[in-house]
């Protein structure tokens, strides 16, 4: 790396201060886990974490592209239990239909989000109260279809989740993928950058020409999107489409958007701070486990991170 | 050939009941769903997976989300602790009910080199890929108080019976009404599979009663204050004395029901007929009014054999696919029915001077949840 671009990329990170803090806590928690355990710093470990981590990773990146134009999904969970159930149901009694299933899934998952969108848009409800509403819908209608879990997969669909190129989870590439080329449209693309005008002041993008409700129509299908692919993934992952797999989900994708340091208002952060904040949170479960940790610790660990990170923002004067 | 397949099934009998029968409270006979089991137990050789230990063994549990589920950890600790010669190192970790959260804790055991992977499956089915996964990769797999789907994803399944439990307390309250009446059915968690097993084992039985009228079915959380919420939105609507019967699965949602017709104004014998295991609470308050009842623990105790199984598989000895342990049917003096006798009644098993939050059938000698501590190996 040549000094100009490492002043630069200085300059960059002193201009987010959201990266250096999750970097740093990162950081503790690997060398915390190099000094505790023996088997934490292994590469194999590595790749496990990055394979847990995509489900989880999935979910926050629709959830990321929600609250960078100011909104929230609160469906987020709801969807990717839906999508589980549609697609083991149909699958179960179709298998042939694995493949057109996996983007029918994708589909169902966008136009839901589209419909939240839309509904927000068109009747001024806050965002938060439509996305409960069609949360609870959703909830509903799948226990109402079956309490408990259905359907079922082909055995070779659960490479997606499991399986292994080089030696590096597949799951895992293509979360990384999906976080680049989001990265690369929200920083490059011109309806991208408008995700943060949007986010930043509604009126002053209208203004200035940015067809608004386009903008905030994309977003929330993209999280339909992103949800319903996390639910593709965690059908891969179990085998079976559950009733209740969706509900941790939702608040969980909304504690690498904060940990990644994006303002819950809209118009700031990056991308890139979400993956950080995925990964720290799925490390830190990762050595908590290898340290025999009681799950009630380590919540209470992961809330006193969060608050750690958040009052850095808050004094860095970035409210949330 | 024939001569093996039936020494091989008396085998299993024999190393099936065993340690339930060192576990039982008090029926010490061969636990009824062995008996009664109309399939076969087929035995497995361990001897793959014989080692000289001390052993590694990772515990993946589901959820301490419940009372009934802290006294079965407390259980397993227990087991441990009993084995402490045989366990070097004891890991566990916690799914707070979420598979996909389990699937990773296990991946993190495995990675931790364990010889042994002792697993609470969250669901039923989800785990299945997993535990399939980690039985292919040589580490054998016991699972406790649910199941997974195939065959080959475990060695041994160790298990009170769902439907057995069910089935027994479904038949009693429908010949305790003489098949006629208008009852309420109180399940414990909704999607959980030994909820829904029960539930659907009770309402096997009152099919075969045309005079029993379910009026509802509501799902409680097996939480003492939800089955009282609920209760009494029901006794409101319904009015109390058109309650003719209350089954619940267990005394946990069992006892808010009661309090909620003792707050109605329903005093001692009055109280329709209530079913439901596991918490003294439950026990005391059927002792204290008087009503009918039949309590049959879900025994927590499952957790302990889990573990003495658990070192059997590692020390290479042959083990049943499916261990029964033992369960008790308790119920209130004068009100045995047909089907059902007691084994024992209720004023010798209730602890009135225990806590009402302790849960029945642990296996420990003295226990007391707010006090329990064993030693562990790590």
């Amino acid at each position: 790396m040549t000094y100009s671009k490492s002043r630069y990329l200085v300059r960059r990170l002193q201009l987010d201060p959201s990266l250096i803090i999750v970097i740093l806590l990162l950081s503790i928690v690997v060398i915390s886990g190099f000094v505790l355990s023996d088997r934490f710093g292994t590469m194999r470990n590595f790749m496990n974490v990055l394979e847990q981590s995509s489900g989880l990773g999935f979910a926050s990146i629709g959830q990321a592209m929600v609250v960078i134009v100011g909104g929230i999904d609160l469906s987020i969970g709801a969807v990717v239990t839906a999508s589980t159930i549609f697609m083991a149901a149909v699958v179960d009694l179709h298998p042939g239909l694995m493949i057109p299933m996996i983007f029918g899934t994708l589909l169902f998952g966008a136009m839901i989000g589209f419909c939240n969108g839309y509904i927000a848009m068109k009747t001024g409800v806050h965002p938060l109260i439509v996305t409960l509403g069609t949360a609870s819908i959703l909830n509903g209608s799948v226990l109402i279809y079956t309490l408990q879990p259905t359907g079922g997969v082909p055995y070779w669909f659960e490479e997606f989740a499991y399986g292994r190129i080089w030696n590096v989870p597949i799951s895992g590439l293509v979360m990384l993928s999906c976080f680049a080329l989001i990265w690369l449209f929200l920083r490059y693309f011109q309806t991208g950058r408008a995700f943060y005008a949007v986010g930043g002041s509604p009126e002053a993008a209208r203004l200035s020409g940015i067809q608004s409700n386009r903008v905030i129509l994309l977003a929330y299908s993209a999280s339909g999107f992103f949800a319903a692919l996390a639910g593709v993934y965690f059908v891969s992952r179990t085998g079976v489409g559950d009733p209740r797999i969706g509900d941790p989900i939702t608040l969980a994708s909304i504690t690498p958007v904060i940990l990644g340091g994006l303002i819950l208002g809209g118009g700031k952060g990056n991308i890139l701070g979400v993956l950080l904040g995925v990964i720290l949170i799925s490390l830190l479960s990762n050595l908590l486990n290898y340290m025999n940790i009681s799950t009630f610790v380590q919540w209470v660990i992961q809330g006193v991170i969060i608050i750690i990170a958040v009052s850095v923002y808050v004094h860095k004067g970035k409210k949330l | 050939m024939i001569k093996q397949f039936f020494r091989t099934l008396l085998l299993g009998a024999v190393i099936g009941v065993a340690p339930a029968m060192a576990i039982a409270d008090g029926y010490d006979g061969l636990p009824r769903t062995f008996l009664w089991n109309p399939n076969f137990n087929r035995v497995i050789d361990t001897s793959s997976y014989a080692g000289d230990g001390p052993f590694t063994i990772g515990f993946s549990n589901a959820s301490q989300g419940d009372g009934w589920l802290g006294t079965f950890y407390h259980s397993v600790q227990y087991g441990v602790s009993e084995n402490l010669d045989r366990i070097g190192r004891f890991i566990v970790t916690d799914a707070n009910g979420d598979p996909t959260k389990q699937i990773s804790d296990i991946q993190d055991l495995l990675e931790q080199g364990i010889d042994l992977l002792l697993v609470n499956p969250a669901t039923a089915d989800a785990l299945d890929p997993i535990l399939g996964r980690t039985m292919r990769r040589g580490v054998p797999v016991v699972t406790v108080a649910r199941r997974v789907e195939s065959d080959s994803s475990f060695v041994s399944f160790v298990t009170a019976s769902d439907t057995a439990l069910a089935r027994m307390s479904a038949t009693w309250m429908a010949e305790t009404l003489n098949g006629k009446g208008r009852i309420v059915l109180l399940p414990g968690l909704a999607g959980a599979s030994p909820a829904e097993m029960r539930l659907q084992a009770a309402k096997e039985v009152f099919a075969q009663f045309p005079g029993i009228e379910i009026i509802d079915t509501q799902y409680t959380g097996w939480s003492p204050a939800n089955g009282r919420q609920i209760m009494a939105a029901i006794i409101q609507r319904e009015g109390a004395s058109n309650i003719d019967g209350v089954w619940a699965d267990s005394g946990l949602q069992g006892s808010g029901s009661v309090e909620a017709f003792i707050g109605a104004g329903v005093m001692g014998a009055d109280i329709p007929p209530h079913t439901g295991g596991d918490l003294n609470g439950m026990y005391q308050l059927a002792h204290e009014n008087g009503f009918p009842f039949a309590g049959i623990d879900y025994t927590p105790s499952i957790g302990a054999a889990a573990v003495h199984l658990s070192v059997d598989v590692l020390e290479g000895t042959p083990v049943p696919q499916r261990l029964d342990v033992n369960f008790q049917v308790v119920i209130s003096p004068g009100h045995e029915t047909r089907s059902i006798s007691a084994d024992v009644l209720l004023p010798d098993y209730v602890a009135m001077d225990r806590p009402g939050e302790l849960i029945m059938g642990s296996g420990i000698p003295n226990y007391d949840p707010a006090s329990f501590s064993v030693e562990l190996p790590n």
